[in-house]
């Protein structure tokens, strides 16, 4: 019975995983140099999930975990300003190839799934509240 | 003699739908927690397979007791153990549609299920409150 709270907690973590790698996603999104300031745009950063069989329920239900954080292997933007100071040699400057449209769409999905598991929480609880009531 | 009392009514079926609907619960809420999981297929308890098993339990534990009453001790038992073979099977739905990830976990069929297993608890758990209120009013010698 308790099972199905670390299950729906598994999913709640993994979903503000997910978020905050899209917050990071946006907040560089015009980021030209990396963290030892060298001219390279950042590359945006996507999470996978993996079925958690460490977290079961009686009946056979599973969690979730975060399986890996992976770096876009898209090219970056090429944009022609040879005034810039990380624009090449060719006067064109890389930047990050993050698309807003789209981790805004995941953003959303991502706060729903949370909201879900959120609410899945909710029943949980009260199956537990019910069940004792048996022996008020 | 108190086993009696507790096995000749619905009390042990309705200590099943409890512990089948709290095993189903946990099942949904790991789908809506794989809901973004590449590959995740739903899964489910079968309502209907678990509800065939409890009703042939329930038939059984009735048939030796109609010919003699001694017979009524034996089967007492019958209907708290036949029917967990519906927890075994963790069945694969194909309700939902197959994204391009290879997840089939539709969130709208998902909260749908939970909640009617939510409400299906709650009534199993409000009618066992009321038969042990009305043994409480027995044993008490007072009127309801």
């Amino acid at each position: 019975m308790f099972n199905a709270f670390d299950v729906s907690t598994s999913g709640l973590v993994a979903q503000r995983t997910r978020l905050n790698a899209i917050s990071s996603n946006l907040a560089n999104m015009s980021t030209t140099r990396n963290e030892f300031g060298e001219a390279e745009a950042y590359r945006p950063r996507y999470v996978t999930f993996q079925t958690d069989t460490s977290l079961t329920t009686s009946g056979g239900g599973a969690g979730v975990r975060v399986a890996s954080v992976d770096l876009s292997d898209e090219p970056p933007n090429m944009k022609y300003q040879p005034g810039h100071p990380d624009a090449g040699p060719n006067g064109y400057v890389a930047y990050p190839n993050v698309d807003m449209t789209t981790e805004f769409v995941d953003a959303l999905e991502a706060t729903r799934a949370y909201e879900a598991n959120i609410g899945v929480i909710e029943i949980t609880k009260d199956l537990g509240a019910q069940t004792l009531r048996i022996i008020a | 003699m108190a086993a009696n009392i507790f096995n000749s009514s619905t009390l042990p079926v309705l200590e099943q739908v409890v512990n089948f609907a709290q095993a189903r619960h946990g099942v949904l809420a790991g789908n809506i927690a794989n809901l973004d999981t590449p590959g995740y297929k739903t899964r489910d308890l079968s309502p209907e397979l678990f509800q065939e098993n409890l009703k042939q339990a329930i038939e059984e534990s009735r048939r030796p007791a109609s010919p003699g009453q001694s017979a009524a001790s034996g089967a007492t038992g019958a209907a708290s153990t036949t029917n967990y073979d519906a927890f075994a099977k963790v069945e694969d739905s194909l309700k939902g549609i197959l994204r391009h990830d290879g997840v089939d976990v539709s969130l709208e069929h998902q909260i749908a299920e939970i909640s009617k297993n939510h409400a299906q608890h709650n009534l199993a758990v409000n009618l066992m409150n009321s038969q042990f209120r009305q043994l409480r009013a027995a044993i008490s010698e007072r009127q309801v």
